[in-house]
């Protein structure tokens, strides 16, 4: 099925009538307290009595938690009462409420986008709590920009489209194939793929598995199976997504895999092969603690049951090189000729398992992993108790192969250090002490000891282990190691650790150390803009009520590539993915957001700039030479607005009328003193809410306002701003150059700088008063540090302080002015438009 | 190549045999030397602890005679290159900080500027004129076994000295097997010989040279090699007051590195440095090392019978 | 250039703090640190701690033991200066009369001389035996100079007395 324009279509009604059905402005305000969150730094009170003096606004109403049920009921009754058609609400985040509100106005019969929200928790009482007068001031100019705004929002039909019935989850270590297993019990199609040749990923290398310490292939292995078997996986080893194209419901997906060299459907994984391979290569599933051949199978419970070459290692697949496998497979399964492979297909919803990387000890050097043989990993360790690891399951060292007699654990490896990864890994305290007790299990004898900075035994059960590790005798003493040498003669090691309980330096000999390894963040690296922490792991969309989702509707994610977590959280966060996925794919049609852009024909020139800026391919020519947008193409990003020469593009909610008459209205007094800072939607709001969330203080002089994306932000808002006064304005985008949730906004955002540099400099605006920055949704210090230094600049006396004379300065006497023309569906004829300006009608439609 | 000079004071006075050693070696390479009336860098655990404005203008006041003749400093003495490299790195971060200094220093008719650079020996020998090119000038191999002792100062703070890996150090070990020295690997390497603690705490200066100094006999190396005037005297001197103490019986050569460079070479004179040493040594002589030399490595090492 | 009011050594003090709070007592400076392996007095972490939990600068004055080996700088996992903060603990234990009287000798000598030790004659003779250039010296007045204007002085100043009084 094939999506119908969604909008501007040709049932929409003209603008006459459009103007006519609503036409007075009634707006509600409701100013929420948030308890205390909002209500002990700014005065709701004074913010809701000067809310009442803004134009068109007929209903103001204060709430203790306006998104709590009796706070949305008072919305729905107000809009019956007062006949309210504009709704705003002051409160948090839109990231956080929007929704919650949207679906409010629409119960009571209000198309849902006539409401907006202001944020004054995480933009205001969150990052001014030691200033509530100027915080106070904040939230009442971003009230009245929110209610300029709204005098101008329009109705826009809601939309939905189909949805492909099957998902794609990356990756197959434990996670992927719980998540790929629940979708296709649930009866939906999965794609499973995976880079290595077979799934499992990090579990099927672990010996046990804690708290219970019960053998981690044997709970795997059959789950493997099941994965293999099931009618509705389709598995796709040694390969990894190429590209997607396309949008929630209806995924693009091209798949490229890599030549296997063997036929898995010929082979019998009988071995055969091995036995005459002449090349040898460092064992991964051994940690390289032994050796494989050229051809292998990683281990013998692999999934896919087949053997692969790995064509780097190869001495040649004929018989003049070698070919010696081609020669004895009696099964013939060998195919020198294999070539990449790239599978195609279509699902509705992504899901995210691509998993973390274990933390690199050569990144610690003092602890000499590397240097001295008898230091180890805790995956080497794994290996090392493994039955079928290279001593089958004997604890040795590898300096001499003699069996330890006293072991060290030493833990936070590669964790809570900025030089590797500044947060706690969440599972190497378990696995410590499940190290220490496999010991104690294997050679009671043994000494153990863990050398902790905080043990942090916070799982469920977890805490039975540690005291059941008490109770065989393992020491536990509070310090971090903080160095290890090694004896010449004897490669023993002497581990010293200040006892920090006892104030006192403990320098001890052990045979054998174990170093307890963290994790490190392995996201990013995928053919879709999913924004990242700073150390790689993906953002979910909320951090406590949409763990699983992402900023992209229709992707999710789970286990490692979220957060370091253990095996019990990645089954749990897998099983959520995939619930929230089934969600989407069950009901068949997705509603989306009825933003998309509109080209307003009277006004277009017809040259065809926004063809290049779209990143969807969603613009095109038709036989007239008219450019149009296909609706459901379109992401309303707003990139093709942003360069319009025209001002040609309609972007609903994110008009160049609204944003500048928030840009107007944020610049009424104290022009000077304030920051214009654009934000877009996905990564540099997320950014200023996190700084908000995590409470960085700064100054009170921004006033953001936010678009979809940065490719938004046209060259004449600064403009504009300047004009107006603005002592600095900002623009804020995701991450150069792959960041941008819409692909390409940022990149054409950037080439606007110099432009309006130029500008800048013919009017005399000094340099500093404006800056482009990049800022991530995990960047809230990011946020809080600009913000400090633009204050900086725009309270910093200049020199020759400048302000473009322009027309728009002389009509800055009257204060805010809301503009009631309804201007919405690209199609009317008449008014002509020039941007900034359109004034003419909006005195008469103004209420009072 | 041509630097200004900056032998330190410990170096100039207390050891002058290595500062000898290091004027004898640098003309091979194509290194002029040009001294400056450069005062104590200063050393930062006495006037720094005191002052740390005294400390930065002093040693801004050694930089700007070096600028003012357009030349680099080539130092000596690891603390010494340590103090200006940090001074250097404060003044070129911090501009307050440089104009303030640079507000006294125009009553000495002086300005820093920020336009020379620090070098250390090592720096010089192993980074400048790289060890194939030493190697290529060994006449007289030194076949010895050694470790080596960097020096805390030349170490760290790593994110502004760049000098080695300051947790794993091999250059110098491998300046010394250029030199046909056999460097040992040996527990605490980077730790510190204890000089820094000496006027403030004697015993646990010494305390601190007992640790260092059992790990290193742990390994019978025929001698130490450092880079630093303080780690030397620490080592050589220190080990006599050490077994003093503590009833240890350490007796271990100490070599600054360019004496080894210098006998290496061959060149005349070296006796007049060797004879400064309180801890002697037996060095091989010269025809056996170049025969034993010749035969068992390359062919490329010009032979004299 | 000199600091020595009251109030500066409050924000010294304060920015000390600020600089530290990231520690979190894990103790990876102590078991570094080549002093505390001898000497447990010196610790490291534990002067650390009184800056931030206590908000004042240890008095029994065991920071003079550093030898600014800089072994904990190094190792930090939060990126901690901790030379640093010793070597502030150390100025203001200095502008309060504390300093160990060889560290005033050593600067008495280098204020005096351009010269951490007095240079003998027979050092001078030696270099002269060695073939050794005579090396320029800076001019003392100069030096003082310096002193004066950036505080050193004073702080020797308060030394003398305070060292006099205690010998008395």
């Amino acid at each position: 099925m094939t999506t119908s324009h969604p909008k501007g279509s040709s049932a929409g009604p003209p603008e006459v009538e459009v103007v006519s059905s609503e036409p007075e402005l009634r707006i509600g305000v409701f100013p929420c307290k948030c308890g205390k969150n909002i209500g002990a730094v700014v005065n709701i009170d004074a913010v809701a009595e000067y809310a009442k003096t803004l134009p068109g606004v007929v209903h103001v109403q204060v709430n203790t938690y306006t998104c709590a049920d009796p706070g949305q009921r008072e919305i729905q009754e107000a809009i019956a009462q007062h006949g309210l058609n504009r709704i705003v609400v002051a409160s948090c985040s839109p990231t956080m409420h929007e929704d919650t509100f949207r679906k409010t106005v629409k119960a009571a019969g209000l198309n849902p986008y006539l409401c907006i929200m202001t944020n004054i928790r995480e933009h205001v009482s969150w990052v001014h709590q030691h200033d509530p007068a100027s915080a106070t001031k904040k939230a009442m100019d971003l009230i009245a920009m929110s209610v300029a705004k709204a005098a101008t929002l329009v109705a826009q039909p809601e939309l939905d489209v189909p949805v492909t019935q099957a998902a794609l989850v990356v990756g197959a270590g434990v996670a992927g194939m719980q998540a790929a297993l629940d979708l296709a019990d649930a009866g939906f199609k999965a794609y499973l793929i995976e880079r290595q040749p077979t799934i499992g990923g990090i579990m099927a290398i672990l010996d046990k598995v804690f708290p219970q310490n019960d053998c981690s292939i044997c709970i795997l292995g059959p789950k493997m199976v099941d994965v293999a078997k099931h009618p509705n996986i389709t598995l796709i080893t040694m390969a990894e997504v190429e590209s997607i194209s396309g949008y929630v419901g209806n995924f693009e997906v091209r798949v490229k895999q890599r030549p296997r060299y063997v036929n898995m459907d010929k082979c019998t994984s009988c071995g055969d092969c091995v036995e005459v391979c002449p090349v040898d290569v460092p064992s991964r599933t051994d940690q390289n603690l032994t050796w494989q051949k050229a051809i292998q199978i990683p281990f013998p419970q692999a999934v896919p049951s087949s053997y692969f070459i790995d064509p780097e290692a190869c001495l040649g697949m004929d018989l003049i090189r070698c070919g010696k496998c081609i020669d004895r497979c009696e099964q013939e399964a060998i195919n020198a000729s294999d070539r990449t492979k790239y599978v195609d297909f279509d699902v509705g919803v992504i899901i995210l398992a691509t998993g973390f990387k274990p933390a690199d000890p050569s990144k610690t050097p003092r602890l000499g992993w590397g240097r001295f043989p008898n230091v180890i990993t805790t995956l080497e360790f794994e290996r090392l108790i493994n039955a079928a690891g290279p001593t089958e399951g004997k604890l040795v060292r590898p300096s001499d192969l003699l069996k330890p007699t006293s072991v060290a654990i030493a833990q936070c490896v590669g964790s809570r250090d900025i030089g590797t990864r500044s947060a706690c890994s969440n599972y190497c305290c378990a696995e410590s002490v499940k190290c220490a007790l496999l010991i104690k299990e294997h050679y009671p004898d043994t000494d153990v000891t863990i050398f902790y900075q905080d043990l942090r035994m916070h799982g469920k059960y977890f805490e039975d282990q540690y005291l059941k590790a008490r109770e065989e005798g393992v020491k536990f003493i509070r310090g971090r190691v903080g160095e290890i040498q090694q004896y010449p003669d004897t490669k023993n090691l002497r581990v010293s650790v200040e006892d920090t309980t006892h104030n006192k330096l403990s320098m001890e000999n052990y045979d054998m150390v174990v170093l307890s390894m963290g994790a490190e963040g392995a996201a990013g690296n995928f053919p879709l803009p999913i924004s990242c922490t700073s150390d790689s792991f993906y953002i979910e969309s909320h951090p406590k009520l949409k763990p699983v989702d992402t900023s992209s509707a229709g992707v999710f994610i789970c286990g490692g590539a979220e957060s370091p977590k253990d095996i019990r959280d990645s089954v749990i966060q897998a099983s959520a993915a995939a619930g929230r996925a089934a969600i989407i794919l069950q009901k068949g049609r997705y509603p989306i957001e009825a933003l998309s852009a509109k080209i307003m024909q009277d006004i277009c020139s017809r040259c065809g700039t926004c063809v290049s800026r779209c990143p969807y391919g969603a613009i095109s020519q038709d036989g007239t030479g008219k450019f149009t947008v296909m609706g459901a193409l379109c992401q309303a990003c707003g990139t093709c607005a942003g360069d319009c020469p025209q001002d040609a593009i309609y972007m609903p909610n994110f008009t160049s009328e609204q944003i500048e008459a928030q840009i107007e209205t944020a610049l009424v007094e104290n022009t000077s003193e304030k920051i214009v800072a654009f934000a877009c939607a996905f990564c540099s709001y997320r950014g200023s809410d996190l700084a908000g969330v995590s409470r960085m203080q700064y100054p009170t002089n921004a006033r953001v306002i936010r678009a979809m994306c940065s490719g938004r932000y046209s060259v004449r808002f600064a403009q504009k701003a300047f004009e107006l006064g603005a002592g600095a304005v900002l623009y804020s985008g995701c991450h150069l150059p792959a960041d941008c949730h819409f692909q390409t906004g940022n990149v054409w955002m950037a080439k606007r700088e110099s432009r309006i540099r130029g500008w800048m400099k013919r009017n005399n605006i000094e340099d500093e008063r404006f800056r482009v920055e990049w800022v991530s949704a995990g960047e809230g210090k990011k946020w809080q540090n600009i913000m400090t230094e633009m204050a900086h600049v725009v309270t910093t006396p200049r020199k020759n302080s400048s302000t473009p004379k322009t027309p728009t300065v002389a009509k800055s006497e009257k204060p805010v002015k809301p503009k009631t023309k309804a201007k919405p569906k690209g199609k009317q004829a008449s008014k002509p438009h020039s941007p900034g300006k359109g004034t003419s009608t909006k005195k008469t439609t103004r209420k009072k | 190549m041509k630097f200004a000079f900056f032998p330190g004071c410990t170096m100039a006075y207390r050891l002058p045999f290595a500062e000898k050693s290091i004027r004898m070696v640098v003309p091979h390479f194509d290194v002029e030397l040009v001294d400056l009336a450069f005062t104590c860098c200063p050393e930062p655990n006495t006037v720094r602890a005191l002052s740390d404005d005294t400390w930065i203008t002093l040693a801004a006041r050694n930089i700007a005679l070096a600028e003012a003749e357009g030349l680099n400093i080539l130092t000596a003495c690891a603390g010494c290159h340590e103090s200006l490299s940090l001074a250097k790195h404060e003044l070129d971060e911090n501009p307050d900080r440089k104009n303030k200094v640079n507000e006294l220093l125009k009553d000495l008719g002086l300005e820093y500027k920020g336009t020379s650079t620090i070098v250390h020996v090592h720096q010089l020998l192993f980074d400048e004129i790289g060890i194939e090119s030493i190697s290529s000038k060994v006449v007289r191999p030194v076949p010895i076994k050694v470790v080596t002792h960097t020096g805390c100062h030349l170490l760290r703070p790593e994110r502004v000295l760049h000098v080695d890996n300051a947790e794993v150090p091999v250059k110098l070990d491998m300046l010394c097997e250029s030199l046909g020295m056999v460097p040992l690997e040996y527990m605490d390497k980077t730790m510190c010989c204890g000089a820094g603690v000496r006027k403030i705490n004697s015993v646990t200066s010494y305390a601190i040279l007992r640790e260092k100094m059992t790990s290193i006999a742990m390994v019978e190396p025929n001698a130490i090699v450092v880079f630093c005037p303080t780690c030397f005297i620490t080592f050589e001197s220190g080990q006599r007051v050490a077994n003093r103490i503590f009833g240890t019986d350490f007796k271990i050569p100490v070599f600054y590195y360019t004496e080894l460079l210098a006998i290496a070479l061959n060149l005349p004179e070296t006796d007049i440095l060797l004879a400064e040493h309180r801890v002697k040594i037996e060095l091989p002589t010269s025809t056996e090392t170049k025969e034993e030399n010749k035969t068992e490595t390359k062919d490329s090492i010009p032979s004299s019978p | 250039m000199s600091d020595m009011s009251e109030d500066l050594q409050t924000n010294r003090l304060k920015e000390l703090k600020e600089t530290a709070l990231p520690c979190f007592q894990c103790g990876v400076c102590s078991s570094s640190c080549p002093v505390f392996r001898v000497s447990p007095e010196l610790n490291p972490r534990v002067s650390v701690d009184s800056i931030i939990s206590r908000g004042k600068v240890p008095s029994e004055g065991n920071e003079w033991l550093c030898a600014y080996c800089l072994m904990c700088d190094q190792r930090c996992p939060m990126g901690v200066s901790l030379a640093e903060i010793l070597m502030v603990i150390k100025n203001i234990s200095a502008k309060e009369g504390q300093a160990p009287p060889d560290v005033i000798e050593s600067a008495e000598s280098l204020m005096a001389d351009g010269c951490q030790s007095p240079i003998s004659s027979r050092s001078e003779k030696q270099r002269e035996d060695m073939g050794l250039p005579k090396l320029p010296r800076a001019d003392p007045e100069d030096v003082k100079m310096l002193f004066r204007a950036t505080g050193a002085a004073e702080v020797l100043e308060l030394n003398r007395s305070t060292s006099g009084e205690a010998s008395e």
